[in-house]
């Protein structure tokens, strides 16, 4: 149980569903920022720009935060991968340079937003944000397509256990990365849209139906209720990819044991993996092979036709894709009733339900990201390489890893619980001075 | 120049950088730990001030040394994290903490919630950081790191353990602290300005006699240091070193401001440029050498290519970056609070 691997594991794990939350933040809370102060420069309303202030304040900290827990894993990839990293530190390594650059910008950019408030003039200031969205942007891209390369190894020749005849580009831009960085990038925008939506919910809920609560609410509103559609999109472009390519993780996803022409598509369900069947699902007959294949008849391959060496624990799979999805749908649901009711009523102002609705799905997106995320890891499991190099080749010699696993689990329990205090004193701070702000003059 | 070479060279620029940039902001904690005397709540909040918009940015030439390790010489990263894990770890939880508490600082100070400790934990964790950092790369100097057939046989203590890795570890800390006092000599005025003056000079002949220290101590206990000290381009560079070092302690007493900071600055990337040229060509004294541990030759050259595409974009933001936040602080200013009314 605490042997070197699997502390590795779950210390490469925690520090990732940790960092992961604050990447999203830091994805979605630049077009955020980008959207509040050109609108306030548009229309010159400056509700938009004491929004742009206040989420200033809020991104410095958990920009701080993500910061330093990303310095975590690339310092975690030589402290507990070292052979993974000795194999494909030459393939992957060129979009983590790349990210070094875009890590600069977007470091520097946002130095010069957050203290420039007073100093540059208002177009310059908002400027400055668009370095922010492009930088962080290219962030996602550059990592994401690590993770992609480790799914779907491309860009080298396989000579005596050594990649030769490396392309970085051509690892850069495998087949899985069109699917993955569009998947993870949406999820970016749709998580934080409905993270920073549902604060101003529970707001309204509580009364405080200021001009300001309700432009906010709308503003973040917007993004998410504008990505969500699109990221069913992209998550059904993906099974597909999955289906081809990677079809241990497609059946796992799914729990699918038996190979099988004209699949069901299973919703919920208990995959047992001693009795090789997954019972109590909801079975919508033939979908799960039309949305694989393209063909409602199409077979689907089970598990049980895979070396059981090689296949993931469908448990690992199955429970996460379901809560992804279901968040998904959920979050679906109150984007369009968003929509609805601003179309019906030609103006946005959510009643009691939608408010509801929205406050229950601030930390849905974040759900929906470390399950999905989870599923990708779990999915291509034993594999750290998939097809390549299995994860427990891939560890440190070093002992006694469950003891940083302790530290660092000391550590970010520490910056959990910091960051809540001064989170939740903002909020306490916002509501005193959200009374006074309630009649801001517009200027235009 | 062999693209391995050039790509080696990345690091050790890299390095530079860091020790210049964010080197100043591990000394700021060092000097608001040691802030004494009746300005020492002014000497504190000028070096928060002075560090809040640039340190993440000074941080990230971190990540670019990891990065530039990894990509181009995938297999010297591993044995390094390997071999210094234990300092590394130390390093990485003084790096987290160092940055955290001065977010949380900063951040508390604007919605008027101080947590506990930060300041302590700031100061802590920046002294920790460079002393454990200095060590690793004075294990790696020091030759006392061995790797055999791929394989680390080293220990998880001793390589980093000696005289001459601690000493290391020291000069880190002295590099530190000196840049910071150096740099908020142009940062402050009046008496403030003469405290941060006090500090450069103690902070120099500290230095001074740090790397005085660990040249014979090398001849003890670092053989693969020392013997490859007494050629002619480590002791050029190293002379160079010397010649800085007294040039900035002179501009100090002679309280030349404008040129305190370029001629400290340049002090520190002789100190670190000196040891590169004890190490070349090895990446790791004695075992590995720098085209041993390269990347294939397609890696290098595409990392090689992204550089000057990436700088295009860098350098200007950089400059513009520093130029934005160059203001002085005087006798009794406050924390800059930013993002606020």
């Amino acid at each position: 149980m605490f042997d070197t691997v699997n502390s590795s594991r779950a210390l490469m794990g925690m520090s990732l569903a940790f960092h992961i939350c604050f990447s999203a933040i830091g994805i979605g809370l630049p077009l955020l920022l980008f959207l509040a102060e050109g609108i306030a420069l548009r229309t010159g309303n400056d509700v938009y720009r004491e929004m742009a202030r206040r989420w200033t304040r809020v991104a410095a900290v958990l920009f701080a935060v993500g910061a330093v827990s990303g310095t975590i894993l690339s310092f975690e990839f030589g402290l507990l991968w070292p052979t993974f990293m000795d194999f494909s530190g030459a393939i992957i390594g060129f979009p983590f340079a790349l990210e070094g650059f875009a890590f600069f910008t977007e470091a520097i950019f946002l130095g010069i937003y957050m203290y420039g408030w007073d100093r540059l003039s208002r177009v310059a200031h908002w400027l400055c944000t668009v370095p922010l969205v492009l930088s962080s942007s290219l962030s996602a891209l550059f990592v994401i397509s690590a993770n992609s390369w480790m799914n779907e190894p491309a860009g080298f020749v396989l000579r005596d256990g050594k990649a030769v005849n490396v392309d970085p580009i051509a690892a850069m831009f495998n087949r899985a990365t069109p699917y993955e960085v569009v998947h993870g990038s949406i999820a970016a925008y749709v998580a934080t849209g409905f993270a920073v939506a549902g604060i101003y919910a529970v707001a309204m809920l509580r009364g405080r139906r200021s001009e300001y609560n309700r432009r906010a609410l709308m503003l973040a509103l917007a993004v998410a209720a504008v990505f969500t559609p699109l990221q069913f999109v992209s998550g059904d472009l993906g099974a597909r990819f999955l289906a081809h390519h990677q079809p241990e993780k497609f059946a796992a996803m799914e729990g699918q044991f038996q190979t099988e022409k004209g699949a069901p598509l299973r919703i919920g369900g208990f995959p047992d993996t001693a009795a090789k069947e997954t019972r109590y699902a909801i079975e919508i007959p033939k979908l799960l092979s039309f949305m694989g294949y393209e063909d409602f008849n199409a077979e689907v391959r089970g598990l049980n036709d895979f070396p059981q060496n090689a296949i993931p624990d469908t448990r690992l799979v199955h429970y996460p894709f379901q809560i992804m999805v279901a968040s998904g749908f959920a979050m679906l649901v109150v984007a369009l009733a968003a929509f609805a009711v601003a179309w019906w009523r030609r103006r946005f102002d959510p009643g009691r339900l939608l408010l509801i609705g929205i406050a229950c799905m601030a930390p849905l997106g974040f759900v929906a990201i470390e399950a999905g995320w989870f599923v990708t890891e779990f999915g291509r499991q034993p594999w750290i390489i998939y097809g390549l190099m299995r994860t427990d080749e891939a560890a440190t010699p070093r002992e006694g890893i469950w003891a940083v696993f302790l530290v660092f689990f000391l550590v970010y329990v520490a910056l959990a619980a910091g960051l809540a205090l001064l989170l939740l004193r903002e909020g306490r701070r916002s509501r005193a001075q959200g009374n006074g702000l309630r009649e801001v003059p517009r200027v235009a | 120049m062999s693209l391995d070479v050039l790509a080696a060279a990345v690091v050790l620029v890299g390095l530079i950088a860091y020790a210049m940039f964010g080197g100043a902001d591990f000394g700021g904690g060092v000097w608001i730990a040691l802030a004494a005397g009746p300005r020492a709540r002014q000497q504190r909040e000028a070096i928060y001030r002075a560090m809040g918009p640039v340190w993440e940015t000074n941080h990230v030439w971190l990540i670019l040394i990891v990065v530039t390790l990894f990509t181009a010489f995938p297999s010297a990263f591993a044995d390094l994290f390997t071999a210094l894990f234990v300092p590394l770890v130390i390093a990485l939880v003084g790096i987290v903490f160092r940055g955290a508490a001065f977010a949380f600082r900063h951040y508390g100070q604007l919605v008027a919630t101080r947590l506990p400790a930060t300041g302590a934990v700031f100061s802590v964790a920046s002294i920790l950081t460079p002393l454990t950092m200095g060590m690793a790369l004075g294990a790696v100097a020091g030759g006392h790191i061995s790797i055999d057939g791929g394989a680390v046989t080293s220990g998880l203590y001793e390589p980093w353990l000696h005289p001459f890795a601690i000493v290391c570890g020291l000069i880190a800390i002295a590099i530190c602290g000196f840049l910071t006092a150096c740099y908020m000599t142009t940062r402050s005025v009046g008496a403030l300005q003469e405290d941060f003056r006090n500090r450069g000079r103690a902070a120099s002949l500290a230095l001074g006699a740090l790397t005085t220290l660990a040249l014979p101590l090398a001849w003890w206990d670092a053989s693969a240091f020392s013997d490859r000290l007494l050629r002619p381009m480590p002791l050029a560079v190293m002379s160079l070193a010397v010649v800085m070092g007294v040039c900035s302690l002179a501009v100090l007493w002679r309280r030349v401001y404008v040129i305190v900071p370029p001629v400290a600055a340049a002090t520190v990337a002789l100190v670190i440029a000196a040891w590169g040229a004890v190490q070349y060509p090895y990446l790791i004294l004695p075992d590995v050498k720098i085209a041993d541990a390269a990347a294939g030759h397609e890696t290098l050259l595409a990392f090689i290519i992204a550089l000057p595409i990436g700088s295009v974009s860098l350098v200007p933001s950089l400059a513009l970056l520093y130029l934005t936040f160059s203001e002085k602080t005087g006798g009794g200013a406050e924390a800059d609070v930013v993002g606020d009314h």
